[in-house]
């Protein structure tokens, strides 16, 4: 196998370009999935998400991306709204069925603090995995206004003034983060390491 | 320290350029490698402004924003001349996480903050707010601090906050570039009334003039130009400086 990493391209608003240089860095070989055609090229998959529920699944549904990535059986890595969207129901502008991989529910992060929350910010691991293996207490960065909640799956958590959110999550062969390793210096280069080494 | 320590590069491409209340270019550097360099420096986050692409009205040009892009793994803010949402969209392809608009949406078009918000997401929306003081009140400009608008700073801070923008890019025609220090009453009158993090710019001298600001304003950002382009300091030592001055 030859370990080869996809990563969506769907709509007009996501990173790719910044994960895929990150995944490089890695050490790893990745493609651009322009196509669902592409799927039969890959053994792994990244969703990179910046944008909103609502137009991430529409663009999934539209690109006819939903399907192969629902059938995928081997490792995926959901994204800031890559990872949101692998739940069962996402809140931003109007109520929006997601992918359903995992449980959970997306809305809009409620506390006393400013939104969007930006920055590093620590992760506390609560459940050891392989993506976060070597990675415990490292500062990644968030940029996102809205958070999972009422998910299973959760991994590590981070602290935002008094609140507390889901920062990562993995179930089985399916991983999300609400962080961008691809924005989070050394730390994000090793946590693409590590997927890539799944 | 929560604090964002971000690097600010004007330019004026190939070149960064410092300008003193935007006015008078000298020559800083190439972008790549000043990106390079407050990268390892330890800087949060990068922002890249194009601030002759309104003035000019002339297209966007991507390939220098591309060159920074290609060697930084940090978040990007990038901006200047932003007109539509196909501008958004190619800025976040080529590696910006954030775009940063000014005079568009000001003069021409507030809808497009919605729009954009609604299409990637508040957090990528960025206003540059360029802030100058008449007689009680801050005015916004626009054009790299040329065009009046006759709009109130704190008004229009409501507004795009209202329309979903994520983040104020808070300017200083008066103190940018001048190394005197922070206008700290226009700080802490948008921080106040912002629900969105606000990050100060123009100004900072010294070490010292940062603290100043976070402990009178507390803003989410700090962005630094002079300072770090004349080797005055280095992020690593103003984060070093904050951390053991601030301590929670």
């Amino acid at each position: 196998m030859e370990n080869k990493i996809g990563i969506i391209n769907y709509g007009v608003a996501g990173n790719i370009a910044s994960v895929k240089k990150t995944i490089d860095r890695a050490g790893g070989s990745s493609i651009i999935v322009d196509n669902p055609k592409d799927f039969e090229l890959i053994d792994k998959v990244v969703i990179p998400g910046v944008g909103s529920f609502k137009d991430a699944m529409l663009e999934l549904k539209n690109d006819n991306f939903l399907e192969p990535l629902l059938n995928f059986d081997r490792p995926i890595l959901g994204i800031c709204l890559g990872m949101q969207i692998m739940a069962k129901l996402g809140y931003e502008y109007g109520k929006t069925d997601g992918m359903g991989m995992i449980d959970g529910q997306v809305k809009r992060i409620a506390c006393s603090e400013n939104v969007p929350h930006i920055g590093f910010k620590k992760i506390k691991v609560t459940a050891p995995n392989i993506l976060l293996n070597d990675i415990e207490e490292e500062e990644f960065y968030f940029m996102h206004s809205f958070e999972i909640l009422d998910c299973k799956s959760i991994t590590s958590i981070t602290q935002y003034g008094n609140h507390t959110f889901v920062s990562s999550i993995c179930k089985s062969d399916i991983f999300g983060v609400q962080f961008h390793p691809e924005k989070s210096r050394d730390a994000g280069i090793k946590l693409f390491k590590n997927f890539i080494e799944i | 320290m929560s604090t964002r320590i971000i690097a600010k590069l004007d330019v004026k491409p190939p070149f960064v350029v410092k300008p003193i209340h935007f006015e008078g270019l000298r020559i800083m550097g190439t972008p790549s490698k000043l990106a390079k360099k407050y990268y390892d420096q330890g800087a949060d986050e990068l922002y890249y402004i194009d601030i002759v692409s309104s003035l000019y009205q002339r297209e966007i040009l991507f390939n220098e924003l591309e060159a920074v892009a290609s060697n930084l793994f940090i978040p990007l803010a990038a901006g200047g001349g932003v007109k539509s949402i196909d501008d958004f969209s190619k800025m976040i392809h080529i590696g910006a996480d954030k775009v940063v608009i000014n005079t568009h949406a000001i003069q021409k078009d507030p809808s497009i903050i919605d729009k954009a918000a609604k299409i990637f997401g508040s957090q990528a929306v960025v206003i540059n707010i360029e802030a100058k003081r008449w007689k009680s009140f801050y005015e916004c400009y626009t054009d790299c601090g040329r065009e009046q608008t006759h709009k109130n700073v704190l008004e229009w801070s409501k507004e795009v906050e209202s329309r979903g923008a994520g983040e104020i890019l808070l300017q200083s025609v008066d103190m940018d570039g001048t190394c005197k220090g922070f206008e700290l009453d226009l700080a802490s009158e948008v921080v106040s009334i912002s629900n969105i993090p606000v990050v100060v710019a123009s100004g900072a001298g010294s070490i010292e003039d940062i603290l100043k600001l976070i402990e009178v304003a507390n803003p989410s950002g700090v962005a630094i130009a002079s300072l770090l382009h004349y080797d005055k300091t280095t992020i690593y030592d103003i984060k070093n400086v904050i951390n053991s001055h601030l301590v929670v």
